[in-house]
């Protein structure tokens, strides 16, 4: 691919090959959906174009050790998902008064509104108010990849990380981008970092000096070949950002208006006042098109605010509520705010459609969430069953971030989920309350990438206090939910990296017990957290388990087909390993009456042999 | 010709949904249009809804196929095809649904039923201006493998010659994704003759 060829890619591919023709020389980053592709587009070609790219332990390790490289004047970019940034907010917050030398440091944060594939949505464009940073939203997957080049020219010039938000709209589209020539520069040596990288003893200081060259910042802005915002005297104006600049567009055709002018923010933060309220000058209603909260909206006003003696505008958006405040924007949602302020109707689908789409809607089934057919997960959270049923008190199980997570749908198999290592944190509050009456034993539930993550901090925490609690960690050596990253303690790893063990560490903090038991070894990992529940103290059990799509591909044929004998299986009083155990691989022949496996969703992991009461499942 | 066109590929997890998508922009690219390609998913590996939209065109439209607007419905899976209607179908609609189903959670331990299939395409005629379907069983049996259905059904919506891209591109895009593997051409060139036999509803 060279420059000018016109390539299909993806919002996140883009941002990946922006970053590469700024001369990028270092990434780091933790796998997030939606943000993990920037990161492995930079990984095919980093050793050919000598670019250091790591998946760091977690974003606050993958944003320090970029901030180094960038102190060592080398170019880096740190992508992550909206939540990771919560994880490395604390640095950030810290190293925007420090400074990032003249390497030049660029953080993607892609958001994900509705939540597709996270447990809220979060607008992390506050980040970048709070810690003073200059914040770019590019609107399409071209100016994603032309953004970046200037991105770092930002950093670079005032030594300060610049954000670039992106949402799972933009950054999961594909679409055409030309592309741009990739710099050719020989590796150039990390020279010293520079002095004073600390804000103390007068942060004041440092924060002053952060407010001026923000000043600065919004000077450029106000000059951004980026932004579209042209005077009008078009009545009404929308304000868009990032992609609702396309929902705008077909809104607006699709109403067939034309006294709207479409205006364009890409550098909403420091906001370039000037060219803005120039924009919006004369209009009588200004509607905000974004995604997330009313941020440019509430910035927006603040202006107007401040603009004495002059009439403003009617603004809508999130503030007056038409658009929703919460979910995703789409073209529908735009047109709807367009037809409620200019009193124009807007009908997507004749009202005869909706009724006949909405007795329709009867038909369909749900498809939560599930475990892949032969997942260790589902055989753990089997086992944690069983030897509940088998204990005699009650027990609360906390869990934790990553594929194990759909336990939530499994049977209720986990009683919460919030952050990574909330499962051992939460445990090691719960597992003190005894002497307040609190009498379940509590199980903490992780993975391997999550357990390096954040649960060490828990795990000393629950060490140190004592709490007692029965910490489970299922090491199916990958991080499967974003596509089977290797974690640190993979026994396969990415160039020289070393691996690291999970029960050595485990060891170190000193645990009353601690075991090591195998997921599809249902019977045993059953005795094992059963014996664990009995006892008192901080205990930790190891599971190894099996990512069945990380597996190789020919690892089933290497095992012996498991079937289900006709004969055996009773039937329709039973059903157990479909409505309880519920592999998806087992399917219900309703003509002959009895469960049936088939064969080519099966990967033969047997897991299923011991929860069939009537020994019908079989190898073979 | 209409303004643009905006294709839906409706199906779960794993059945090859985006390899679809990007084989027709691809073919879209092959005829000089400027394509978006646009996907829904939850925890998309593991069984859940998936829906790709590709919106082919002149212009960098954005990427979701307003409601209503959709043209064409390429359904792998034949309940999926139904919820992309209810989700996006319109007047011009017409939906091309394959006739596999794949079960959900609820469906395999017989705590719900599975929609019959004249149900789901007696639904899907009241909402769409024309519904073919295709069953491509038998020929993936016959290839022994399931992992081509999208290159079957890609071969039936060239057979229903309703796609504004042409035959040829669409088979050359699919080479450019896929590779040219026999199973795929097979599977391409079997479902081309099914959706030319395919009558509408
Ligand atoms: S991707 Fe791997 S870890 Fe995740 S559910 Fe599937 S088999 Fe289990
Ligand atoms: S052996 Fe049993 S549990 Fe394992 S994949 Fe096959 S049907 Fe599912």
């Amino acid at each position: 691919m060279i420059e000018g060829d016109q390539v299909l890619m993806s919002g996140n591919e883009a941002i990946a090959r922006g970053a590469i023709e700024a001369g990028i020389r270092f990434c780091a980053s933790y796998p997030g959906t939606p943000s993990t592709e920037i990161t492995e587009y930079i990984m095919k070609t980093s050793d050919r174009r000598d670019i250091h790219a790591e998946w760091s332990t977690n974003e606050k390790v993958a944003l320090e050790a970029s901030t180094a490289a960038s102190w060592a004047g080398l170019p880096a970019l740190c992508p992550m998902k909206s939540l990771g940034l919560n994880v490395a907010a604390d640095f950030l917050l810290n190293v925007n008064l420090s400074g990032t030398g003249d390497g030049g440091l660029v953080i993607v944060v892609c958001d994900d509104p509705r939540g597709h594939s996270s447990s809220n949505e979060q607008d992390s464009r506050f980040y970048s108010k709070a810690a003073h940073l200059p914040l770019l939203e590019p609107s399409s997957c071209q100016q994603a990849k032309d953004i970046m080049p200037y991105a770092f020219e930002i950093s670079k010039r005032y030594e300060i990380p610049v954000i670039v938000r992106s949402t799972t709209r933009l950054s999961h589209t594909r679409a055409i981008v030309e592309l741009g020539e990739v710099p050719d520069i020989e590796i150039e040596s990390a020279h010293d970092i520079p002095s004073n990288l600390y804000n103390v003893p007068r942060p004041d200081f440092k924060h002053k000096q952060l407010l001026a060259k923000l000043d600065d910042i919004k000077e450029d802005f106000e000059k951004s070949r980026f932004n579209k915002l042209d005077s009008s005297d078009k009545r009404v104006r929308i304000l868009a950002s990032g992609i609702t600049n396309r929902y705008s567009e077909e809104a607006m055709r699709k109403l067939d208006l034309e006294d709207i002018e479409i205006l364009s923010i890409t550098t909403t933060f420091p906001l370039p006042g000037k060219s803005v309220l120039k924009a919006l000058d004369s209009a009588t209603h200004v509607l905000f098109a974004e995604e997330g909260q009313p941020f440019t909206e509430e910035n927006v006003a603040v202006l107007f605010a401040k603009r004495k003696n002059r009439t403003v505008p009617e603004l809508h958006g999130k503030i007056d509520g038409v658009i929703e405040r919460y979910g995703e924007l789409n073209v529908d949602k735009v047109a709807h705010a367009l037809s409620r302020i200019t009193g124009c109707e807007f009908r997507p689908v004749p009202p005869e459609f909706e009724e006949r789409a909405q007795k329709s809607r009867e038909l369909l089934l749900d498809r939560p969430p599930t475990f892949c057919p032969g997942c260790g997960h589902r055989a753990v959270y089997w086992a944690i069953k069983k030897a509940k049923q088998r204990f005699d008190k009650p027990v609360v199980v906390t869990g934790d971030i990553g594929c194990y997570s759909m336990g939530i749908f499994y049977d209720s198999s986990l009683d919460t989920m919030q952050a990574m290592g909330s499962s051992i944190g939460t445990a090691s509050g719960l597992g003190q309350l005894s002497r307040f009456g609190f009498d379940q034993k509590v199980i903490a539930v992780a993975g391997d990438s999550t357990f390096f993550h954040a649960c060490l901090p828990g795990l000393v925490n629950a060490r140190n206090k004592n709490a007692d609690l029965t910490f489970i960690v299922i090491d199916n050596n990958t991080t499967a939910m974003t596509g089977f990253q290797p974690s640190p303690s993979s026994h396969i790893q990415r160039g020289e990296t070393f691996s690291v063990d999970i029960e050595n560490i485990a060891r170190a903090a000193l645990p009353d017990y601690i075991d090591i038991g195998i997921a599809s070894d249902i019977p045993a990992t059953t005795d094992l957290i059963h014996e664990n529940l009995t006892r008192d103290g901080l205990k930790i059990i190891i599971v190894k388990a099996v990512c069945r799509l990380a597996e190789r591909e020919d690892s089933k044929a290497e095992r012996p087909k498991v079937y289900i004998d006709a004969d055996s299986c009773i039937g329709e009083n039973c059903k157990l390993c479909m409505t309880q155990f519920g592999c998806l691989a087992i399917e219900w022949n309703e003509e002959e009456d009895h469960s049936e496996i088939e064969n080519h969703l099966c990967v033969r992991c047997g897991d299923c042999i011991v929860v069939c009461p009537h020994d019908a499942i079989r190898r073979g | 010709m209409k303004q643009h066109q905006n294709i839906l590929i409706a199906g779960v997890g794993g059945q090859g949904n985006l390899v679809c998508g990007k084989t027709l922009a691809q073919a879209a690219v092959e005829e000089g249009y400027k394509p978006v390609v646009g996907q829904i998913f939850g925890a998309s590996r593991r069984g859940g809804t998936v829906q790709t939209h590709v919106r082919i065109s002149n212009s960098n439209l954005g990427p979701l196929i307003p409601r209503g607007d959709v043209h064409i419905i390429l359904g792998l899976e034949p309940m999926e095809t139904l919820r992309a209607a209810i989700e996006y179908a319109g007047p011009e609609t017409i939906a091309l649904m394959s006739e596999t189903p794949v079960q959900t959670v609820d469906s395999l331990a017989g705590r719900k039923l599975y929609p019959r299939l004249d149900e789901l395409r007696g639904s899907l005629s009241a909402l769409a201006r024309r519904v073919y379907s295709v069953d491509p069983t038998e020929t993936l049996e016959d290839l022994g493998t399931y992992r081509v259905q999208n290159s079957y059904m890609l071969g039936a919506l060239c057979g229903i010659q309703t796609a504004r891209l042409s035959k040829e591109s669409i088979k050359t895009g699919l080479i450019e994704i896929v590779g040219r593997s026999q199973p795929n051409t097979e599977a391409f060139e079997e479902g081309l003759k099914a959706g030319r036999c395919a009558v509408s509803e």
